[in-house]
Order: C-alpha cells, then structure tokens, then sequence
C-alpha cells in the first residue's frame, strides 16, 4: 500500500467520523445543489448545452497541436511571450527567472489550479519574492498555511468563526464574525498588495485560439485587478485548455457558472491578449504565457481516456460525489479532489502512488450525470482500477482474494462449497459475538456496520426450491 | 525581452502529434436543438436580468437626462475625485457635474485608487444575461475595476439579444485586434467564499449603475 493510500484512508476515517465538518460540508453543497438546479432551468435544454460543451472541448483536444499554435501565433503578434513547460520544474524556473530578471518583490495571484499543481508559490517564496493569494478563498486557506479544500470553494471547510479568528490573529485590526465585514477587511488589506505589486499572476480557464486570447472567469474582481495593475502579468495553463473559437463561450460561459456556482453567469468574464496597446491608457507591460504539459499529453495519446482532458474545472462532480462530501477536500491529498481529481491524478503523479483513488468511488454516476462536458467519470474511475491491476500496483491480499474467488467461480461445484462456508463461517463468528473483531475476514465492513443474519440457505438453493429442482 | 530557449516546445508538439494519430470517440447528441430559448423583448429582459443580479440600471428618454442621472448618482456618494472615460458626450454631459467633483479624465492615466467613482462607455448591452460588454477602449482596464461604483453610460442601441449576438459584434467590429483587453461585466464584484453567504463588493466595484438612453443623442 502506497503512502499516500495510508494517508487517505487515515484521514477518510478521521474526517468521516467528524459529524460538525460534515454538517458544514452539507449546508454548502445543499446551497449550491439549490442555486443549480434553478440555474439549469434557466436553459431551454440544459442536455444540448451539454452536449455543446462537448463538441467544443472534443474539437479542440482532437486537433490541440493546432488550435495552441494558433493561438500562440496570435499573443506572439500582439507582443506576448509563450513558454511551453514539459514538467511543474520547467515552468517553476520560467517564472522564478522571469521574476528575479525584473527585480519582482511582491506576486498577486488569482486562483490558479496549475499553479497549485506545479508547487509555485513554496519555489518563489524560496527567492524572497512575496505571493499573496487574492481570491478571498484563496486568501483565507494561506493565511491558514493549507491547500484548497475545493477548487471552486477553497474555504468551503471553515465555519465565520473560524475565519474571524483567522483574521483576528493575522490582520490585527479585525474582531467581527460579520461575512460582510471580514470581506471589507480581507478588500482592505488585498488592496494595498494590488498597487504595489510588480507582477500579476493568474490561470486561464480557457484560452481562445481564434482570438489569441485567455479567457478568465471571476466573481470577485481579484482576477480583473490582478491582470491589470502590475507590470507583468504571467498565465499558467495546462495546454487542455484552449478552445477553438470565442464564439465558443456564449455556450461555455453560462454553462461553466451554472455548474460552478449556479450563477446564470460569472461577474467577470474577462478576455485578454496581451500587454498594454499601443493606445491603451493602462494594463501590463509585459504578458507571458506558459503552457504546461505535465503528463497530459500522456493523458491525450490514451485513447479511451483522452476525454479527461475536456475538463473545464467547474467543479459539479466534486459537488455531487457522496465520497467526497463524507471525506472532505483535503483527505484526497491532492490538488484535484472529488471525482475529477481521482481520474485525473493518477496520471499525472503516478498509477502506483494513486491508484487508491480510483477506489474512492461508489460508482454510483451522479459525477457523470452532472459533467457539464459529459465526461463519463465513474467509467474513468474503472479504467484506472484496471490499469491499476494491470500495473501490479494493488496489494497482494487483494489479488490473491480475487485470484481464489475467479477460480471459485469458474466451476458451479467450487461455487457452492464457497458459499456454504462462507454462511458456516458467519454462523459461527455471529453466534460467537466474534464478528468485526480482528478474527472476523470480512471486518473492514462489519467493524463499523451490523451485519444481517447469515441466510439458512443459498440462493441456488432457493431458486431450485421455488421452481421444482431445477 | 531575451529570447528563451525553449526545447520543451517541439517536444510537447510532438508528443501531442503522435497521441492524436488514434482518433477518440465522441458522444452522440441530438442536433439542432437550442440552447436558451430566444429573447423577445431585449430592454424587458435586460431590465430584469439586472434586477437580478443587482445592476441598478436607469432608462432615460436621452443623453441629457442621463447626464442629469448620472449628476443624481454621483449627488449620494462620498466626496472625492472622479475618473472619466474620455469622449466627446461625456465632456459634453461633464458639465452637469464638473462643479462637484475634481475629474481625472481618462486621456490623463490610469485611475487612480482614490477615485470615488469611474464613469465610461460599454461596446455592448446583453439582454439575455443583463450584462455589460468593456474593452480596453473603455477607458481602460482598470476604469471599470478600482472604484467602488462604476457608471455607464450607454444607449438602447447598444443592446444584443444574447451572447451569440454579443461575439458576433466583437467579430465583426474586430475588438480583439483593437484591444488587448476586453470584460463581459454581469453584476457588482461579489464572493460566497465564507459559508457560501453572498457578500457584494469583494475586490471590485460595490455598485454597477447602467444609465441607458433610448435615444443615441
């Protein structure tokens, strides 16, 4: 079992024991499954939305060497940089030489997944430069020293008091437990970052090949300052993220607010190109581009699997996942949690490692049924389970169980003695009061479930009962 | 800038080029079934649409009255310079409220962080979301951003139905040849992030105040 696997199912247990953190998860999750179910009743056919998603992201990742030297092209010709990293190291050291070049001693960051991926912030910090999280959520988990908890609602796992404490502590002139007031005084402190930062950092969720421009989605305006006063502005984004067309985003933008927050559309949709015009009056010198591959172009060349890359990082899978709104954020270990995060990890960190995650499914669906792109998830989920098997990367308690109970059924005889047993077996540890004790096989279930009755009799037994001997 | 060197480039676009010799299924649809339903009356439905996202949008009969609007927003705000877009109505609208507040137009700078308010143009008006459409022309990037109330002054031709018509004018206008930025503003700056409670004013403008005259002049 690898680490982190101990890790999660430590953690799990811990955090699905924890009836408070999971009263908070609840309350969130019920007010935005509220908000998007009223958002999608906002489309005349939320399913045709779905599947326009689909053929967008599916147009753009079956020609992506395409659409990104496209848009490339198109930032080169406005005076925009564009690197492309291999790995999180490449794209580290671009932007830590970027900053050092330019003498930056403060960073402002929007939310930027890929930048939670690569490990940035801890390098840059490393040099001396500052970065400072702007988006409020964002803002509040690095006061806090931890990761997101979720990549839409990074704070989803703190409560107002917990915040006000926070805030008290570490901004000194703070004492209310008043959400309106904690916001004006995170707006108050972030400000005075805003104007004296040199560089801006942020992600893209999608970059426009046709127009040679990001496209950035916020509510709060932090993105907007981010991108706009500094004297370098510096984009992060996975190489999955271009899209062919901005005629594409009158269906991808409600589509991806409806599935993110079940707004009909973000506050801020933002397109830049670019640095500051030729006959602009404000806006960044500078504007670098670094695109990361980081395992998915791996991802892409896996046929059956390539449609993991369509992800548009809204957010709804982890939403609906009962795994996750039992686990919580930070048990998966991960910079994506939930369902996405379980499919998409393992590749890009390592079937070994992460394999476990892919067994942190019920594969009940609901992530599949609320993919605003139709990514069928939980299949996802199963292929990697296969590919987990495949790889040798399973323990062997579990392979030889499933190799003794493949040649138990392969012969109706050795079936049968199986089952007899098994009942024998339950009859005795229950009459014993011995089951989910240590003596118990099955007790990483009965442990914490009361297990039914043993049955008198088999199902066969039954069947060949009810319908003459059979 | 010094060029980088950048070995990893052709690298990516090789690995890329090779994945994408074996073709991926795509999931069947139904076709040609519309995705929102069509939007009858544009300034009904903006006016709702703002209502709802909490945009306090004023319809005046001409740019007059909407310079005397825009005098009775800027009346209710605290005292402190104003950042102005710079064009031809609003030096011309100015002069309702130029005796009350020091202005900083627009061909001066950047807005500075002190402004009070920001007043400026939109390219375009959505009705299907109540949305309003900036570009860098607009006075720039930070002139609908840094102040705690944005004001704009528009006209009903500006409206679109919906957002496809919205990307057809910036296609057709060339916007993103012409700006390097541009912004689809729906509402004031907002965040959930606490308990998922909505608090208006996180890092942006508090208000959003549309001032739309049906006449161009």
């Amino acid at each position: 079992m690898s680490t982190a696997s101990r890790e999660f199912l430590r953690n799990a247990a811990e955090k699905s024991a924890d009836l408070v953190h999971r009263g908070i998860i609840r309350k969130g999750i019920d007010q935005y499954n509220a908000a998007a179910g009223r958002g999608r009743e906002r489309f005349s056919d939320w399913e045709a939305a779905r599947q326009r998603c689909h053929e967008i992201k599916w147009e753009a990742v079956n020609n992506l060497d395409r659409y990104l030297l496209e848009f490339e092209r198109r930032v080169k010709e406005r005076g925009g940089h564009v690197f492309w990293a291999e790995n999180s190291e490449e794209a580290r050291r671009y932007v830590a030489d970027l900053a050092t070049s330019r003498g930056v001693k403060k960073i402002v960051k929007s939310k930027s997944m890929v930048s939670e991926e690569i490990h940035l912030a801890p390098a840059l910090e490393k040099l001396g430069i500052k970065v400072v999280e702007t988006d409020l959520g964002e803002y509040i988990v690095q006061l806090r020293n931890e990761t997101p908890y979720h990549i839409v609602t990074p704070a989803m796992h703190l409560t107002r008091s917990d915040i006000a404490a926070l805030f008290k502590e570490k901004l000194g002139d703070v004492d209310t437990d008043d959400p309106p007031e904690l916001v004006a005084a995170a707006r108050r402190a972030l400000r005075r970052d805003f104007f004296s930062a040199e560089m801006g950092i942020s992600g893209a969720n999608f970059l426009v090949a046709d127009a040679g421009m990001i496209a950035l989605t916020t509510n709060e305006g932090n993105g907007r300052l981010s991108t706009s006063l500094p004297r370098i502005h510096l984009v992060l984004a996975g190489i999955e993220k271009v899209i062919p067309r901005l005629q594409d985003l009158a269906t991808i933008w409600p589509v991806l607010a409806t599935s993110g927050t079940g707004q009909p559309i973000t506050c801020y949709n933002t397109l830049i190109g670019g640095p500051r015009g030729p006959n602009e009056i404000d806006g960044p010198e500078e504007f670098h581009v670094v695109l990361l591959d980081n395992g998915r172009s791996e991802l892409l060349a896996d046929v059956s699997e390539r449609e993991v890359l369509h992800c548009v990082r809204c957010g709804a899978c982890i939403n609906a996942c009962p795994v996750f709104r039992t686990v919580g954020g930070h048990t998966y270990g991960t910079t994506y949690m939930g369902p996405i995060g379980s499919v998409l990890t393992p590749h890009l960190r390592g079937i070994k490692e992460f394999n476990h995650l892919s067994y942190a499914s019920s594969l009940c669906g609901a992530c599949t049924d609320v993919c605003p792109v139709k990514i069928e998830l939980h299949h996802h989920l199963l292929h990697n389970r296969r590919d987990a098997v495949n790889a040798s990367a399973r323990p062997w308690m579990e392979r030889l169980t499933f190799l003794m109970w493949g040649w138990a059924v392969k012969n109706p005889r050795r079936y049968a003695l199986a089952g007899r047993m098994a009942r024998t077996g339950m009859r005795v540890l229950q009459a014993l009061k011995l089951d989910g004790t240590v003596l118990d096989p099955a007790r990483a279930w009965t442990k914490n479930h009361a297990a039914p009755p043993a049955p008198q009799k088999s199902f066969r037994e039954l069947w060949g009962k009810q319908n003459g001997a059979g | 800038m010094e060029p980088v060197e950048n070995l990893g480039r052709e690298r990516i676009l090789e690995r890329i080029r090779a994945a994408l010799r074996e073709p991926a299924p795509r999931h069947a649809g139904v076709p040609g079934k519309a995705i929102f339903a069509p939007v009858e009356d544009p300034l009904d439905r903006f006016q709702k649409e703002c209502t709802a996202n909490v945009t306090e949008c004023t319809v005046t009969p001409d740019l007059r009255a909407s310079g005397r609007a825009i005098a009775g927003a800027l009346a209710e705000l605290p005292p402190g310079g104003i950042f102005v877009q710079d064009t031809p109505e609003l030096r011309r609208l100015s002069v309702d409220w130029q005796y009350d507040r020091n202005i900083q137009w627009s061909s001066e700078g950047a807005p500075q962080e002190s402004a009070q308010a920001t007043i400026t143009t939109a390219e375009a008006l959505v009705a299907l979301t109540g949305s309003v459409l900036v570009s860098a022309a607009c006075g720039g990037r930070g002139a609908s951003v840094v102040a705690p109330v944005h004001i704009v002054l528009a006209t009903s031709e500006q409206l679109v139905p919906d957002l496809e018509a919205a990307f057809t004018y910036i296609r057709q206008r060339e916007l993103p040849l012409k700006n390097s930025y541009l912004c689809l503003i729906t509402g004031s700056s907002r965040t959930a992030d606490i308990e998922k409670i909505l608090v208006m004013g996180a890092h942006g403008p508090r208000r959003l105040i549309v001032v739309l005259s049906m006449k161009p002049s």
